[in-house]
């Protein structure tokens, strides 16, 4: 815990390959010398490309070791139809707290209709869905925020607010107030972070790190020094955590 | 030595220091930073500014006593403005190299006046930085066929590809021996990548601060420390690849 505050970590992998090989326990060792109190962990790209059931599993098993502190996310590539909606309600029965959507990984336009099914059923059990975004042509921050008024009953959460290139999009975006559309933190300059805070308040800002391909430790450090934790308990974990625990898995 | 290979000066210094660097420099003087590549800004955003921005950059260099090495940015739509600007920055100003952004000053790397400036780089030894990372104008890929096709200029993607296209990046720069790269804004786990697959006698630090005050080199400076390489491979980042670029 971090005073009274608790830091909740929106976006974190734990995996063996690529630039995301990370243990558990050491996930584990990072979050306690930074003080964060819980991390939601997500597959690695392999299991979010194409083997979701897999990387779901392992989350699901992995949290299960530490259920205090570890969330787990599960995932499922759009372009699997119905079995992707199949596997999202199976992962979330079993106790997955997030969708993970990376369309350039998974290989879709994030604004196609192929999404439509996973995406509905993800509002109907107030499901948070995490979308990666960023300089593709396939995940702009301005996509999201069509596909989030399009999708009013689901709940998004954008990941890396379209860093870096697309910070000069956040403002307009961030001027929309979309009710169900909050903005994740990772590799956002963390000076900028008190400008999108300006506009769209802070409890719609979530903190992430995107361990391990950043640091936790130095993301965390760098954000706290431009927006204090104790000032901002909204960014760091009371959203988030209210978001995380509106699941219903059991529909 | 350390050399901060991407940063910028944007009007709010100018405006709160008139041409005096001193300012300009408490941040990276901070962290131990002697030198730095100095990057357009208002340049690159308006046009009709290019000729101004080039002007103060040099002379905010010459006040610096040797510590910043101006760079200077062309309009390349216009063939004639952009070789004159050209001559004018490297014989009259003292440039040392030539940046352009290329998505934001909406100018292709793929034209015939870039391949005239490329010429003229080549002819004078300076070299070219390129931001990069962003499509449709700021690929790396783009970069390395420009690269390609004019094998004696040094070409720098001023960014590795940033947070997206660093895999591109290292494609790029080992297939191409005069494309070189600038670690400013890719992860930690990007840049351990980076330093491991390509030619590190090729690579550069940089923090892309001054675009406005915002402490940008502690930030990148630990984004490098992050990555978790080692001290001799840090100093040929910060130091020995800089030095024999500029030949400082």
């Amino acid at each position: 815990m971090n005073g009274e505050h608790m830091i909740i970590d929106c976006y974190c992998t734990i995996g063996d390959e690529r630039e995301t090989v990370q243990t558990s326990e050491r996930l584990l060792q990072q979050m306690r010398a930074s003080g964060v109190s819980r991390a939601v962990i997500a597959p690695q790209d392999r299991e979010i490309a194409v083997r979701n059931r897999d990387g779901n599993d392992r989350m699901l098993s992995i949290a299960s070791d530490h259920p205090a502190e570890l969330v787990p996310a599960c995932t499922a590539n759009p372009w699997f139809g119905n079995d992707a909606v199949n596997e999202m309600q199976r992962s979330v029965r079993a106790g997955a707290k997030m969708l993970v959507l990376a369309p350039a990984v998974q290989g879709f336009m994030l604004s196609d209709d192929l999404t439509d099914d996973l995406l509905n059923e993800a509002g109907k059990i107030r499901l948070p869905v995490y979308v990666h975004t960023g300089p593709q042509s396939h995940s702009a921050p301005s996509q999201l925020a069509l596909v989030a008024q399009k999708h009013q009953n689901t709940r998004f959460i954008m990941g890396h607010c379209g860093s870096t290139d697309h910070a000069w999009d956040m403002p307009s975006i961030l001027h929309l107030k979309l009710p169900n559309l909050w903005f994740e933190t990772s590799f956002v300059r963390p000076w900028v972070v008190t400008n999108y805070a300006a506009i769209a308040g802070d409890d719609r800002l979530i903190f992430g790190s995107s361990s391990p391909r950043n640091d936790l430790r130095m993301e965390l450090t760098h954000l706290k020094k431009h927006w204090p934790v104790a000032e901002h308990p909204a960014t760091y974990g009371q959203t988030l955590g209210d978001l995380l625990s509106e699941v219903i898995h059991d529909r | 030595m350390i050399v901060d290979c991407h940063t910028h000066w944007a009007q709010c210094f100018a405006d709160r220091d008139g041409l005096d660097p001193a300012g300009w420099f408490r941040v990276p003087q901070q962290y131990g930073v002697t030198h730095a590549v100095m990057l357009p800004f208002t340049g690159l955003l308006h046009a009709g500014r290019i000729a101004q921005d080039n002007t103060d950059i040099a002379a905010v260099a010459k006040a610096s006593h040797g510590r910043v090495l101006p760079f200077c940015t062309l309009n390349t739509w216009y063939r004639d403005e952009a070789i004159s600007e050209l001559t004018r920055c490297l014989d009259d100003l003292g440039c040392r190299g030539i940046k352009f952004h290329p998505w934001l000053q909406g100018q292709s790397v793929s034209t015939a006046v870039m391949d005239e400036i490329c010429e003229v780089a080549a002819d004078r030894g300076v070299p070219i930085l390129f931001h990069d990372g962003t499509p449709p104008f700021s690929l790396p890929s783009q970069m390395a066929i420009l690269a390609k096709r004019h094998p004696s200029v040094t070409i720098i993607l001023g960014h590795c590809g940033m947070l997206e296209h660093w895999r591109e990046a290292i494609e790029a720069m080992n297939s191409t021996e005069n494309l070189w790269g600038c670690l400013c804004s890719p992860h930690p786990a990007a840049i351990r990548q980076l330093v491991r697959r390509c030619d590190a006698s090729r690579l550069l630090w940089g923090s892309d601060y001054g675009f406005s005050f915002a402490d940008m080199v502690g930030y990148r400076m630990e984004m490098l420390g992050a990555a978790d390489i080692s001290d001799e491979l840090q100093n040929r980042l910060l130091a020995e690849n800089p030095k024999r670029l500029f030949q400082l």
